[in-house]
């Protein structure tokens, strides 16, 4: 058991701080906020240059072959910085998706582009009617000959204008809200039948909705097993959620610092703000969430490192199967728990910030209002803070250290 | 960073878990004599009759891994009962600050536990501000041993004490934190006189204690005349680690679900409620997130780095957690635990929960209140760069 961070992680850490110290003032992501995709191009080629879109992928599809906790160092200075590349749709969300089920030749032809910047892809899986359930999937493709045929509608897709495809979950047997019965394709955005009505979003990113009217794709764009997509959508949810998680933090860290920096400069009844007993309180309130949002994002993201390593061991006793699977339950629970706490200690200490930031926090001109805006967006990504208190409380409790 | 055990952690383990079976408490047994007996026999393991202690004291020196392991393993067990005076409190200001001499008349007997330890600390006019204290200490005019007048207040145990590690004033300082001494008091004497108070759980814990006139002879003194406030200050912070009580949280936690479980509700279970599922997994979660805060701070101990910021919220959060717990018990219990009456009568579970409830009133009071705490944290922590 040990909490440091690896040499080669450190360096990870320092190289993103400088990244986003160089590029990501208030100034300039204003005018990347300006830029039709969303994003600045210019810093998605330097982050590829920089191995940064690499690290989670395996070393045989061209990758650094990093883990969970690797993607936490760079994601919690993206936090930070509130960073508007598209590494969570392309690298974490899209990207993960191949990385998990793709065959061979699919990874073969996607993935070194993926992996060099030059081309991106988008997760379209949540609908308007499923709200934060995985697996209530209506869209459907039925089988014709060769290919499959989807008809359906995509909601809230990131960065679904700047990707070359999408990976797209549909339906191809059992009822609306069943687990099985979900495929994944990878489906190129130029497909007929394919329309986009695409927005910016409230904390200045990019989405679209999708319309999928009768669109063709061969068989072989097929992401795992047919009607066994739903356990590669938990998969890449559980990384994204613990990647979320791990920005939501890199924030807060920010978010309480500006706060205390703020309330020490700003004099109001012939004090700095800091003096007055009643906001020392509530930052200390805002620290503490803080502190302990990082802990649980320390616990969740270890026990999905570990989980990942036992499953990958190979092992065919029945003893060590089932210390595996206790091992995934431990840590689907853990993603839970974290996504629970992010969301109330980010909303909590978001909202704190901009109420004692007073008239400044309502405006443009400061940080926190943005950290505000990425907030409720992380929050709402993939479940909100209820939704999973109550995944949480309704799953049987594992012999877990608190359970 | 890895969360996995290695094989000496799995094996230390599994040490633990034998040392609690072999040593448990059998019914029949004189509970003394157990006490004794367990207490010899953690001692003979290498130290794990004082965890914390360091290993130039004759702790074990265990890794953040092997103190977590010990938490766990000893607060799913019944252990002999273990006041924190002696061992947890003054045993870390005897080793920073105490002589040669006098570290080595206290300490064997605070490991054997064979003298027992009060606080004396709060007094009718300094509860959370406790650097108002006025118990006076003069030295004699000879300079052999001070005479000690006041009253000492909310002292735990008191009345079970062989000795009193006391804060007096022996002088008025530009600072109200000068001046204060810090003194070893033996309780039985004359010119003590301890008067119970009852709290809201109905027992005997606490106590009101009059010093008159109390000699107390040079030798007892600790550290410097007038340094006490110095010394106190690191005990409570030993105070406020101790307090959070972590692992016995999450066993109250698991029992409670158990409990919740089985305890019927209209046509199902108390845990079928989603109110009250809901309020319980809140708790966890945040038990959860605690758990890796104090583990944080005992691998940077380990490892022999600074402790990091968040170990200042450890007794705040770790007591607001204890009182959740409770306070969902108390709610599990229902009117039941509501019947009252003299004390020792019953020892039903529900009433338990709310005698429980109520002494764990005290948990965000004693040991700096967490609005105390809250000051704390700021001026120490939050207001200074990182």
């Amino acid at each position: 058991m040990n909490f440091e961070l690896s040499d080669e992680q450190a360096l990870l850490r320092d190289s993103v701080a400088r990244f986003v110290s160089q590029h990501y003032s208030l100034e300039q992501r204003r005018k990347v906020l300006l830029l039709e995709p969303g994003y600045s191009p210019e810093h998605w080629r330097a982050m590829a240059e920089l191995g940064w879109l690499a690290v989670p992928f395996a070393v045989e599809d061209g990758g650094l072959g990093g883990s969970p906790l690797d993607i936490m160092v760079i994601m919690e200075q993206f936090g930070a910085g509130l960073v508007l590349e598209p590494f969570l749709a392309s690298i974490l969300l899209g990207g993960a998706a191949l990385r998990h089920g793709a065959h061979a030749a699919m990874k073969r032809e996607w993935l070194p582009q993926v992996i060099d910047g030059s081309k991106q892809l988008a997760f379209a899986h949540g609908e308007p009617q499923a709200r934060f359930d995985l697996q209530h999937v209506a869209t459907h493709a039925r089988c014709e000959g060769d290919d499959f045929v989807l008809e359906g509608t995509k909601s809230f897709v990131l960065n679904a204008a700047s990707a070359a495809a999408f990976v797209v979950s549909a339906r191809t047997r059992g009822g609306v809200a069943e687990r099985d019965g979900v495929t994944l394709f990878l489906m190129e955005r130029a497909r007929p039948g394919v329309t986009l009505r695409s927005y910016p979003t409230v904390d200045g990113g990019r989405a679209a909705d999708l319309t999928l009217q009768s669109v063709r794709v061969p068989r072989t764009s097929v992401i795992g097993a047919v009607h066994e997509g739903t356990s590669i959508v938990t998969a890449v949810v559980n990384d994204a959620i613990l990647a979320l998680a791990a920005e939501a933090v890199g924030a807060m860290h920010a978010l309480y610092r500006d706060t205390v920096q703020y309330t020490q400069q700003r004099s109001q009844f012939g004090h700095p703000l800091a003096d007055f007993q009643v906001l020392q309180h509530r930052m200390v309130d805002m620290f503490s969430e803080y502190q302990l949002a990082r802990s649980l994002l320390y616990r969740a993201t270890m026990e999905a490192a570990q989980a990942a390593l036992d499953s990958n061991g190979g092992t065919q006793l029945d003893s060590a199967l089932k210390a595996q699977l206790e091992g995934a339950l431990k840590a689907q629970r853990a993603v839970h728990a974290l996504k629970y706490l992010v969301g109330r200690a980010g909303m909590f200490i978001a909202e704190s910030a901009v109420q004692l930031h007073g008239g400044m926090g309502m405006t443009e001109d400061l940080r926190v209002g943005h950290y505000l805006k990425r907030m409720l967006v992380i929050d709402l990504l993939f479940g909100n803070a209820e939704h999973h208190l109550q995944q949480f409380a309704g799953q049987p409790s594992q012999s877990g250290l608190a359970g | 960073m890895d969360i996995e055990l290695s094989p000496a952690d799995l094996q230390f383990q599994q040490e633990v878990r034998a040392f609690l079976t072999e040593h448990a408490y059998q019914p029949g047994m004189d509970e003394g004599q157990w006490r004794r007996r367990w207490f010899a026999a953690a001692a003979a393991k290498g130290g794990w009759d004082v965890p914390r202690w360091p290993r130039d004291f004759g702790g074990p020196g265990w890794t953040a891994a092997q103190h977590h392991l010990w938490d766990l393993e000893t607060a799913a067990h019944t252990l002999p009962s273990d006041s924190p005076f002696g061992v947890t409190m003054l045993a870390p200001i005897l080793m920073a600050y105490a002589t040669p001499e006098q570290q080595q008349r206290f300490l064997p007997a605070i490991r054997a536990r064979t003298v027992q330890w009060c606080q004396g600390y709060s007094e009718p006019g300094a509860g959370s501000d406790l650097a108002a204290l006025k118990t006076r200490a003069v030295l004699s005019a000879a300079g052999t041993h001070y005479v000690v007048n006041g009253t000492k207040l909310w002292t735990s145990a008191a009345h079970l004490a062989d000795w009193m590690f006391c804060l007096t004033r022996t002088s008025e300082g530009a600072r109200r934190q000068q001046g204060i001494t810090f003194l070893l008091i033996p309780m039985r004497q004359p010119g003590i006189e301890i008067k119970p108070i009852i709290t809201l759980g109905g027992r005997h814990h606490v106590n009101m204690v009059h010093l008159t006139d109390v000699k107390v002879p040079i030798e007892n003194r600790i550290g410097k005349e007038g340094e006490g406030w110095t010394y106190a200050k690191g005990l409570l912070q030993h105070e406020r680690v101790g307090i959070a009580n972590i692992a016995r949280s999450a066993v109250a936690l698991a029992e409670l679900k158990r409990a919740a479980r089985q305890l019927p509700c209209g046509s199902g279970c108390l845990l079928d409620d989603p109110s009250y599922r809901l309020r319980l997994a809140a708790v966890e979660v945040d038990l959860m997130a605690l758990e890796f805060t104090e583990l944080r701070s005992l691998a940077a101990i380990s490892a022999g780095l600074p402790v990091g910021p968040e170990s200042s919220i450890l007794k705040l959060k770790g007591t607001e957690i204890q009182q959740r717990i409770q306070k969902l018990a108390l709610e599990a219990a229902g009117l039941r635990g509501a019947e009252w009456g003299a004390m020792g009568v019953t020892t039903d579970a529900a009433r338990e929960a709310f005698e429980s409830y109520l002494i764990g009133r005290a948990s965000t009071i004693f040991g700096g209140a967490s609005e105390v705490q809250r000051d704390v944290i700021w001026k120490n922590v939050v207001r200074l760069p990182q």
